[in-house]
């Protein structure tokens, strides 16, 4: 899986591409706590190129959301594929961070 | 060196038991469906190469053992087949030492000879594992039926110089039985044990039985293969059964796997000889089949890939919720209950499997081993029950009838159909219900306050069961009062449960449910209003018109933006 990382304003966004299979959870729990250790804690992951999260992948969801929880924390996940909002949404996890369509309309509120 | 009741050695000469001064070296390969474990076996007058194997490597590996001891002496080498799979004999055309009839004098049961000599690719499997095959030159026919039991010994004389005396006793063990004496040295007994193969043969030389595919012949992805024979398996298990209880046999050498005692194999068989008494009426395995199981693998495997993450990600979200209100020891017992790693991990493979499969690199049986497999596994490795108590129990129950459907389809059965008349507008009604309500009520709750125990039970439950419609608008409308027709009613709350899950999944806000007919038929639609999700993706319409046609009615599916809708149509005749 490839991560790509960009500071949009006071935030942090990292596009995500490939499958979220049990090699590319860590790397992209790896990926989050390097943003938070920079500093970071508005974090939104941008899901247009994921076509695929394993249980792995969750988890590692559930960890950085657990992590940004402070006020003024922001995690977000925007531009979510059928099959993974479906995963999401079925496992309950919409209720515990937001979701966005877009990169624009997740950025705009924070 | 091993001796008595020891397993042999791979890769090492070893005294064969009670067999002067004859030796044995065991190729025993990692078990797969490219090749089979080879063995050969040095006296001072032959050299026997039983089952040379399906890859050129291990033909090569075998040739230099043979060139070894051939210039310590030189030998006829007396090639045998347990029985003409291309797994057991295809390396025998890559070596040169193994093709040359100057050295090499092939051996094999009658009706083998036949289909390699007219490169038969049913028989042989060729077809299935996408091999070429050429024709070979048979030397000896083992068991032919035209000497069958003459009792006079027959002498024959090879161009690689091996004097073999063939005398076909009467029946042994209930067995068909031929003893091959090659120049003065031990005796090899020949039985035929047609079942996995008509040329099915064991081979007996001293206290070792080479016993071929005969452990494996009732196993899923063999069961069935162009050949098999339910019947004959059942009666060379008896036989050989038979044979071994006699004594004098100390390790049996089998065509894929370790080596192992007569008690284990005795014990083993029995499982088999079990298992094929319930295989009456399997498909028969053919390539198309072979194909449609994998493509059933692919499909199965798509479905279970989701609800095992849906559940494992459940139980995530329970843990974090008891986490969050303090109950620590009970959120990090959770997760345990469905070993997410494991699971991710059995997937991931079957994945990458799959897309090598794609690619050209195994054949489509394979993929449907790779799905028995891999679905075994998960079958071990989630707690149904505990799960059930705490995450939807339909989740589970989808996921067990999932790993169960393909289970039957891979041993070669069709899906069992509970066809009966029911009334739609009555399970639809019912589902619904089921689909909004949460399992427990808000008064149960209550009522549990003073029972620890209790509490956390149904706490549990009702955080790890959100009802999957709770947050949408549900709308339905009949027709008339009843829709009675000829459904499957679980695989058809089956489907409407994906079916709803699929719109919920994609974000619809609104679901219209609408029965009604269309002339003789009854015709079921149900809409999803305002999904968010980028359009495609979804659960693979193949798996859906599958769960459908065993529901008994057919499914179609329409997408536009925002909005999805599928159609359920039943006919009137059961």
């Amino acid at each position: 899986m490839e991560i790509t990382t960009v500071t949009r304003g006071n935030g942090t966004v990292l596009s995500l591409a490939g499958r979220i299979d049990t090699v590319a959870a860590p790397m992209l729990e790896q990926a989050i706590n390097r943003v938070m250790e920079s500093g970071s804690r508005k974090i939104l992951l941008d899901f247009s190129g994921v076509s695929y999260i394993s249980s792995g992948g969750l988890r590692v969801l559930l960890a950085s959301a657990k992590k940004l929880k402070n006020t003024g924390d922001r995690f977000g996940l925007c531009c979510l594929s059928a099959d993974v909002l479906k995963v999401l949404k079925l496992a309950g996890f919409t209720s515990i961070f937001s979701i966005y369509p877009s990169e624009g309309e997740a950025l705009a509120g924070w | 060196m091993p001796g008595g009741n020891e397993p042999l050695l791979p890769l090492q000469w070893q005294p064969v038991p009670g067999c002067g001064e004859a030796m044995v070296y065991p190729l025993i390969r990692k078990v797969d469906i490219v090749s089979s474990n080879s063995y050969l076996v040095q006296t001072p007058d032959a050299i026997v190469l039983i089952d040379p194997g399906g890859l050129p490597d291990q033909a090569a590996h075998l040739a230099s053992i043979i060139r070894g001891i051939r210039g310590e002496k030189a030998r006829p080498v007396i090639m045998m087949l347990t029985h003409a799979h291309v797994d057991h004999f295809l390396a025998a055309c890559s070596d040169p030492l193994l093709a040359d009839p100057g050295i090499t004098l092939f051996a094999i049961q009658e009706s083998g000879a036949r289909s390699l000599e007219s490169s038969d690719r049913q028989v042989t499997q060729a077809e299935m594992l996408g091999k070429e095959v050429t024709p070979m030159r048979i030397d000896l026919r083992l068991l032919e039926a035209a000497r069958e039991r003459a009792g006079a010994p027959v002498r024959r004389t090879f161009a690689n110089g091996a004097t073999v005396m063939v005398v076909q006793d009467p029946l042994e063990s209930g067995l068909p039985h031929e003893r091959i004496v090659v120049g003065d040295g031990p005796p090899l007994d020949i039985f035929h044990t047609p079942g996995h193969s008509p040329d099915s043969i064991c081979i007996r030389i001293g206290g070792l039985l080479f016993i071929g595919d005969l452990l494996v012949a009732a196993n899923p992805g063999l069961a069935g293969i162009a050949g098999w024979n339910r019947d004959a398996l059942i009666r060379s298990i008896t036989g050989i059964q038979e044979l071994l209880s006699r004594g004098g046999i100390t390790a049996v050498c089998p065509g894929h796997g370790r080596v192992l005692t007569p008690d284990d194999t005795a014990r083993m068989l029995g499982a088999v000889q079990g298992e094929a008494r319930l295989l009456t009426g399997v498909a028969e395995l053919n390539r198309d089949r072979a194909r449609e199981t994998a493509a059933f693998a692919e499909d199965c495997m798509e479905q279970v890939n989701e609800l095992f993450t849906v559940m494992a990600g459940r139980l995530y979200y329970v843990s974090h919720v008891m986490d969050e209100l303090g109950e620590t020891e009970i959120a990090a017992g959770l997760p345990e209950m469905i070993r997410g790693e494991v699971i991710d991990d059995l997937l991931d493979s079957f994945a990458s499997f799959t897309r090598e499969v794609h690619s050209g690199r195994h054949m489509p049986i394979a993929l449907a081993l790779k799905g028995g497999q891999v679905i075994g596994k998960l079958q071990r490795t989630f707690d149904q029950e505990g799960l059930a108590q705490i995450i939807d129990p339909t989740l589970v129950l989808r996921a067990e009838r999932l790993l169960g459907d393909y289970t039957i389809t891979f041993r070669g059965f069709s899906l069992p159909r509970d066809i009966a008349e029911h009334d739609l507008n009555a399970l639809l009604r019912a589902s619904l219900t089921d689909h909004t309500v949460r399992s427990s009520s808000d008064d149960d709750v209550l009522a549990s306050a003073d029972d620890h125990a209790a509490f956390g039970r149904l706490l549990l439950a009702r955080i790890g069961t959100s009802p999957l419609l709770g947050d949408v608008e549900v709308t339905f409308g009949a027709d008339s009062k009843t829709l009675t027709v000829p459904v499957d009613r679980e695989r058809f709350l089956d489907l409407l449960t994906y079916l709803l899950e699929d719109l919920v999944g994609t974000g619809a806000k609104a679901i219209t449910i609408h029965t009604g007919k269309d002339g003789d038929t009854t015709v079921v639609t149900i809409s999803g209003a305002g999904c968010t999700g980028r359009p495609g993706g979804g659960i693979p319409r193949r798996f859906l018109s599958g769960l459908c046609e065993r529901a008994g009615g057919t499914l179609d599916s329409c997408e536009a933006a925002g909005s999805r809708q599928f159609t359920i149509r039943f006919g009137t005749v059961l």
